[in-house]
């Protein structure tokens, strides 16, 4: 067995070991087995980390599973620059998370349950990112949509929890639906799943249209297209943004995990995965670029006003994939993924930090009955300050060298990436100022919840703090690799991203850089000025903004409405569909045929068949007959004799 | 007149199994516990197993083959034995039916699908059907103080004769055409004839006496009250063996000696195939006994079967061996979990049985998923391989059709499990567990998955 | 013609007899009929210079088996079985469907092209003698399904046993 095999394999192992053994056995210690297993899947991602590093890329099929003509279902792992990193974000991460849970997840009745479900998480995580052909990468976007069901309502007995399980199931599919047909697609017309196949083919079919409802689309167009929409729904991009923010109801280590470091960005992954694909598109990469880029600003947007710390963080989450997007989209697919990368360390602190505060508040999420817990929780608060600062853009942290690459590549894009380019500004500044929010409320000033809280108030254990430190150092130190030429850098991860993801050609020297530069920084200082007045300076003047513009805060608040619109455009119809149905059921006479749909038509015609059956042999014998006397018949009459 | 003694080779598993069978007659007299004779039937399977490949050859006169085709056959009849002896072995002292016979007639009834897939000659295909059948009978109406189960034996019988006689007459036309009842040299004549409707005739005859075997429509009708009657092991052992056997004479006979009508029985399995798959599939939707449910499933799954040799090409014919392998497996695995239970007959004793058995339960969605076909069960790769092969040989709509009534399978094949995992549970599930029938239960477990992972085992 | 005639009269005369069999309300006339249809069927074999087989038919089948029934039906509850009622109604329909098959197997039989003829003529089996012939070939030539045959019967034994054995 070779190791990279194993890199997935040990998370299932683990998975199986503790949903068979989880309850009877192992029970509370559960995390031993998949915390050994995920932590073996990072040391070999580290070690093939460095293969990599040294110019070796892997790929090979593991195991032919289908042979048939030239359909092959196969199991195979492509490891390159791009899954090498994947690889390392997904097992540093779970591991850090997995280990954070022990603290967090202490004394819930379905502990196990939570372990086997990380491990699953993880494998099918593993499974996406080292496929090397499409229904690997199909399997493993499946496996992990279901175990984002599973865990965001893992506390079923909750409503809201079991609801936004749905919900991000069911928004879900419309993206997959899309996705799904994108896959069958480049079956049908490259004949292959295997990435290698396919990118060495996709060039034919450059200027090939085909006719949908008497438009001449664009193959290529079409395709990426509908892979985009898959990624949309993965990756929470506006339309089917809706999902992730309700998500928050699963436990807080998930949402660092799913909902933050790794399986919202598999949309972004895969974009990138199929750049060759994309970047013969221009249409295609200036939606992407688009979506990621108003997503981005809109959810930034509403970020400012939410009271739910953790509902603040998931706007964010969902602002930064669009950020990701935008890089993709022009063309800086390197800086997109470096952006993941460091994102991934920052935001799971922010994840894991909000989770902490939550422990010490006895769940208390909102914001604004927080407060002063800087000198309750040290460690957290200056882990949470370290991810913020690094979120904001800061120069030296990590998320200052990704983001201001990507806003740099932008901005030499064009017309369409100056545009993007400048609404990204924005959303930096909005980010500095929402994320430091959350700092001057929660941590500064004085405590504003109830005395028992107040009393309650405690540092999160060890198992807890040392993962956040740990990211921490992470959300420090992850963009070091990146950092420019212009600040005498060697920006050696897009050097080491290049091969795979290609690299855009700047032409612009390094005073256009150290300007857009300049003004990112001013956005992101600028932000936290802003905050600091508003929440530690003046305290009543967000209040008096947010009357002076009601108008605008409420629709902000209100996240601009995009829930109720779909509640109004889609559920509810479906709804009244539903509930007109069962009134005319009641009524008993209108359209009783159609009511219960298909499967009760079959019921009822089965239901009339089985009078046949009625256990009387001599039925059975003449059914026999009856049955040769049609069949001799018929033939004879065919026969024509 | 000198006739050499014919050569033993080819017929020694037959053998093997008769003369084990008869044994188990008279060693029931010696042993007081039957464990013992179902041992030594296990035994001389195993051992006729052992032999059975270097059994190649044709013998008696050319009556009987031993081939790849008829080896492959008795493999899953061997295998088939073999399960239904481990899932038999307590369930049938729970069921006060006891009796040494109940080996020696499982035994025996093998012993006639072996001949039947052995048979190069009329006769001894409708002697080897008649030996099977009649051990079939018996067995299921082993328990004679059951009403339903003597009822079951008697509805079998009945119908059963109904069939043989059909069959007969159809012989004996053929015979009166060819005057001969050599499978190989009928092809050869009626080659040379060319096609009459008298042929038509008793290829017709000859087909419905096949098409009852194997319970297709609309010759099913005796499956769903035998296999709900009959006790569960032997319901299990019939909704394999004499299906098999029945497509195993279906392919020898209409591959050999109907080759110049194809296109005639070709049709007409057609109608049949689409036919049995509505009936078995709709009407499995409504039933609310499982050992029922799974007798639709049987008859829908023979429908999918038929598609196999309705592709009448090697590919098709080696898809439908494939799928027939297979299906011994989870369909033996779904009635040992019905035997495992207590109380499991009916649909609503599985409800909430996942909080209460949950590997039971986990086991029985294995077994649930493979009949349906989702992979990564073996019951996927059955079907997967049997529609490409027929895709291939041009019936793209007749698999639409087949794909569609699968999904409607998943109507009730799933509704199962969600018995057993949505459903609030009304009762602690007792379970009868015994070695034997965990033994049983690992194995068809295990097919089921290693085939779904690793289906170049079987396929190519 | 005198065959053919002969023949028919057979023929004609087992399937009137085998419908009264199964049509008496009395099980004990029924077997009375099968009696005189077994007589009919060894009658059928003669003319067919199956000497044997008429013996064997009278002997076996007439004489033992038949025994047999009588004496199984003496001691089942006859009268049970007189007042039950015999059919469930739908006999119209299956005697138009029997009828409809009938004529579509007659259509298509009488269009039947004979084989060619085997080495067992008339003339071969009088030279050589029925029983002998028979028994030549029974256990040279279809000694496989002859032994076939004797398990069957085995199974039939033991079936009957297994069926009415006391309850162990």
């Amino acid at each position: 067995m070779d190791k990279y095999l194993l890199i997935p394999l040990l998370p299932l192992i683990a998975f199986t070991i503790n949903i068979v053994f989880g309850k009877g056995i192992i029970k509370e210690k559960a995390h031993w087995v998949s915390i050994l297993a995920v932590l073996g899947s990072f040391v070999i991602s580290a070690s093939t980390f460095t293969e990599v590093l040294n110019g070796k890329i892997i790929n090979y099929d593991v195991y032919n599973w289908i042979v048939s003509g030239n359909f092959r279902v196969t199991i195979g792992f492509l490891i390159d620059q791009l899954t090498a990193i994947m690889l390392i974000v997904v097992t540093s991460v779970s591991l850090l998370v997995h280990i954070y849970s022990v603290g967090y997840m202490h004394g819930d009745k379905g502990y196990y349950r939570f372990f086997a479900y990380l491990s699953l998480f993880t494998f099918s995580m593993l499974m996406l990112v080292m496929g090397n052909n499409l229904l690997q990468l199909y399997f493993g976007w499946e496996a992990v949509g279901l175990c984002s069901y599973f865990l965001i309502g893992f506390w079923y007995e909750k409503k809201s929890a079991a609801d936004a399980g749905k919900k991000a199931f069911i928004v879900n599919r419309f993206g997959d639906f899309g996705f799904g047909l994108g896959v069958i697609m480049i079956f049908l017309m490259l004949g292959t799943v295997h990435y290698s196949d396919i990118f060495s083919k996709v060039g034919t079919l450059t200027g090939q249209t085909i006719n949908i409802l008497g438009y001449n689309v664009d193959l290529i167009t079409l395709i990426a297209l509908l892979l985009f929409c898959g990624a949309v729904g993965k990756s929470a991009q506006i339309p089917l943004h809706v999902w992730l923010p309700d998500a928050m109801e699963g436990p807080t280590p998930v949402s660092a995990l799913i909902h933050a470091a790794t399986m919202v960005t598999a949309g972004v992954f895969m974009v990138a995965r199929f750049n060759p694909l994309f970047s013969l598109s221009e249409v295609a990469m200036n939606v992407v670029a688009l979506t990621g880029a108003i997503t981005s600003l809109f959810a930034a947007t509403i970020a400012l006003v939410q009271n739910d710390i953790k509902r603040i963080v998931a706007y964010s989450t969902v602002s930064q994939l669009g950020y990701m997007f935008l890089a993709c989209g022009v063309g800086a697919y390197g800086a997109g993924i470096f952006h993941l990368y460091t994102h991934a360390y920052f935001k799971a602190l922010l994840f894991l930090g909000a989770g902490s505060v939550m422990h010490a508040m006895a769940g208390e999420l909102d914001v604004q009955k927080m407060g002063g817990l800087k000198k309750h929780m040290p460690i957290t608060y200056i882990t949470f300050l370290i991810a913020s600062l690094s979120i904001a853009g800061i120069p030296g942290l990590a998320g200052f060298f990704s983001k201001d690459e990507i806003l740099w590549l932008a901005y030499n894009h064009g017309m369409v990436g100056k545009i993007v380019w400048a609404m990204g500004t924005v959303v930096a500044a909005l980010t500095a100022f929402y994320s430091f929010r959350i700092i001057f409320l929660a941590f500064h000033g004085k405590f504003r919840g109830t005395h028992e809280q107040e009393h309650h108030l405690h540092e999160s254990p060890k198992v807890m703090t040392i993962p956040l430190i740990i990211l921490a150092i992470g959300a420090i130190s992850a963009g070091w690799f990146g950092i420019p030429a212009a600040l005498g850098g060697s920006n050696a991860i897009a050097h080491f991203f290049e091969p795979v993801l290609g690299h855009p050609h700047v032409t612009a020297g390094h005073e256009e850089e150290f300007m857009v530069m300049g003004i990112s920084i001013a956005a992101a200082i600028g932000g936290i000025f802003i905050s600091w007045i508003f929440y530690s300076l003046k305290p009543e003047m967000p209040k008096n903004l947010a009357k002076k513009f009601k108008r605008i805060y409420i629709t902000l608040w209100n996240k601009y409405y995009v829930d109720e619109l779909y509640d109004f455009i889609i559920v509810r119809p479906m709804k009244w569909l539903a509930n007109s149905i069962l009134v005319a059921v009641t009524d008993g006479k209108i359209i009783e045929g159609i009511v219960n749909g298909v499967p009760q038509a079959i019921r009822n015609f089965s239901e009339r068949l089985r009078k046949l059956q009625t256990g009387q042999l001599q039925h059975y014998g003449l059914g026999m007959a009856l049955g040769l006397f049609v069949i001799l018949a018929l033939v004879l009459i065919a026969a024509g004799r | 007149m000198n006739i050499p003694f014919p050569d033993l080779r080819p017929v020694t598993p037959e053998i093997i199994m008769t003369l084990s069978a008869t044994a188990l007659l008279i060693l029931e007299l010696i042993f007081k516990n039957k464990g013992v004779l179902a041992f030594i039937g296990i035994l001389a399977a195993a051992a006729v197993m052992y032999i059975m490949p270097a059994s190649m050859g044709e013998t008696f006169g050319g009556m009987f083959i031993s081939d790849s085709y008829s080896i492959f056959f008795k493999f899953i009849f061997i295998i088939n034995l073999i399960l239904t002896i481990l899932i038999s072995l307590r369930y049938i002292q729970r069921q006060k039916a006891e009796y040494g016979e109940y080996y020696s007639l499982l035994l025996f009834a093998t012993a006639g699908m072996m001949l039947m897939a052995s048979a190069k000659d009329l006769i001894i295909l409708y002697l080897g059907l008649e030996l099977m059948a009649l051990s079939t009978y018996i067995l299921a109406g082993i328990k004679r103080h059951d009403v339903k189960s003597n009822e079951a034996a008697i509805k079998y019988f009945l119908l059963g004769g109904f069939s043989s006689a059909l069959l007969l007459y159809g012989i004996s036309l053929l015979y009166g055409m060819t005057t001969t009842t050599d499978i190989y040299k009928i092809a050869e004549h009626l080659k040379a004839t060319g096609v009459t409707t008298t042929l038509l005739l008793s290829m017709i005859l000859i087909a419905v006496a096949f098409l009852f075997k194997i319970a297709a429509a609309p010759f099913h009708m005796w499956a769903p009250d035998v296999y709900e009657g009959a006790p569960t092991s032997i319901t299990a052992f019939m909704s394999v063996g004499p299906k098999a056997a029945g497509f195993a004479v279906i392919g020898r006979v209409f591959y050999t000696a109907f080759q110049n009508i194809q296109t005639d029985w070709t049709t007409i399995l057609i109608g049949i195939a689409i036919l049995t798959m509505a009936v078995g599939n709709i009407l499995a939707i409504v039933q609310t006994n499982i050992k029922r449910m799974l007798a639709y499933s049987s008859i829908a799954h023979a429908g999918y079967i038929l598609l196999g040799i309705i592709a009448g090409t090697t590919e098709g014919l080696n898809a439908m061996m494939t799928y027939l392998f297979i299906y011994a497996f989870m369909n033996i695995g779904a009635f040992a979990i019905v035997i495992i239970l207590d109380r499991g007959e009916e649909l609503s004793d599985y409800e909430g049985l996942a909080k209460n058995r949950p590997l039971v339960a986990a086991l029985m969605l294995v077994f649930m998923f493979s009949l349906t076909g989702i992979p990564p069960t073996a019951g996927f790769i059955a079907k997967f391989n049997l529609f490409t092969a027929v895709i291939k040989a041009g019936y793209t709509w007749l698999v639409i059709i087949a794909v569609m009534f699968s999904a409607i399978s998943a109507y009730y094949y799933l509704r199962v499990v969600m018995n057993m995992y949505m459903k609030e549970m009304k009762q602690e599930a007792a379970i009868h567990l015994s070695p034997s029938l965990s033994l049983a239960i690992l194995i068809t477990v295990l097919m089921v998955l290693i085939i779904g992972i690793m289906p170049s085992m079987v396929i190519g | 013609m005198l065959s053919k005639l002969f023949f028919g009269y057979f023929a004609v005369i087992m399937v009137a007899l085998s419908l009264l069999v199964i049509t008496r309300r009395n099980p004990v006339h029924s077997v009375l009929w099968m009696l005189v249809l077994f007589f009919h069927i060894a009658g059928l074999y003669l003319f067919l210079n199956a000497e044997f087989l008429a013996a064997v038919q009278v002997i076996l089948y007439a004489g033992a088996i038949l025994v047999l029934f009588l004496f199984v039906i003496m001691m089942l509850n006859i009268k049970v079985e007189i007042t039950a009622e015999r059919f469930i109604g739908e006999w119209p329909i299956g005697v138009a469907l029997g009828l409809s098959i009938l004529m579509l197997i007659y259509f298509t039989t009488s269009k039947l092209i004979q084989g060619p003829a085997g080495q067992f003529s008339i003339e071969a089996i009088k030279a050589e003698t029925h029983t002998k012939a028979l028994g030549k070939v029974l256990y040279t030539e279809y000694l496989f399904p002859f032994e076939i045959a004797s398990l069957i019967l085995l199974i039939a034994i033991v079936g009957a046993i297994v069926l009415a054995k006391k309850r162990g």
